[in-house]
């Protein structure tokens, strides 16, 4: 959790997607997290077209690869995904 | 011409609706169908006989680099393309060994998405003309 610590707080730095995200990295319950992992997933989906044409947002960009890679941990390893890069 | 047959497979339906919608407003393409794992993809391409694949990489029950080659060996004329979040040269690498014919990032403007749907289909079209007609490259 501690890696987290910095993103989990009163301060949201990147609305457009920051809420859903920590929402799936507090979930415990299987069923949920599934909807909240995709609910993150999709507005960090929609953000990233959003910042293609910005020229300020190398810092989110980089926020948002860190959180993508966490997704995918979380998918892996609570909710069973299998692993594309085992090879 | 007929319109391009497009099956989209992504475990989120949020991205699947999305795609659906920028395919929908090209007159080149009609989404035959929607499926949400690899192995929901290779069972759904059978029927629909897809001129085009959108595929997510990391799915539930199957991802995409398992579904490709399986995709490949029952649909061998359609069109791969692989739509993920996860790019880079291993990603690249790992697609081209599963038979995927390009790959496109998620944290592109999703228009790349067609465009490289078209260019795909125009090279496939290139490719059945009789060789006469055929634009010297």
């Amino acid at each position: 959790m501690t890696d987290h610590d910095t993103s989990t707080s009163q301060n949201i730095k990147y609305p457009h997607w920051q809420r859903e995200f920590e929402a799936a990295l507090l979930e415990g319950d299987a069923q949920k997290l599934r909807k909240l992992v995709d609910a993150a997933e999709a507005a960090i989906f929609l953000r990233s077209q959003a910042l293609v044409e910005c020229a300020q947002g190398h810092e989110e960009q980089q926020a948002i690869s860190d959180a993508i890679r966490t997704l995918r941990d979380i998918q892996r390893e609570k909710l069973g995904y299998p692993d594309w890069n085992k090879k | 011409m007929p319109k391009k047959r497009v099956l989209l497979v992504d475990d989120n339906s949020v991205v699947r609706s999305l795609v659906r919608q920028l395919f929908e407003l090209t007159p080149d393409f009609e989404v035959s169908g929607e499926a949400e794992n690899g192995r929901d993809a290779v069972e759904k391409a059978e029927s629909l006989k897809p001129d085009l694949i959108i595929l997510d990489l990391s799915m539930p029950v199957m991802t995409g680099l398992d579904a490709a080659p399986l995709l490949r060996k029952l649909l061998p004329d359609t069109r791969i393309i692989l739509f993920t979040v996860q790019d880079g040269p291993h990603v690249e690498q790992l697609a081209r060994a599963a038979g995927i014919h390009a790959v496109v990032s998620k944290n592109q403007l999703a228009s790349k998405l067609i465009l490289q749907a078209r260019a795909m289909l125009a090279s496939i079209e290139q490719e059945h003309r009789p060789s006469k007609f055929r634009t010297a490259s």
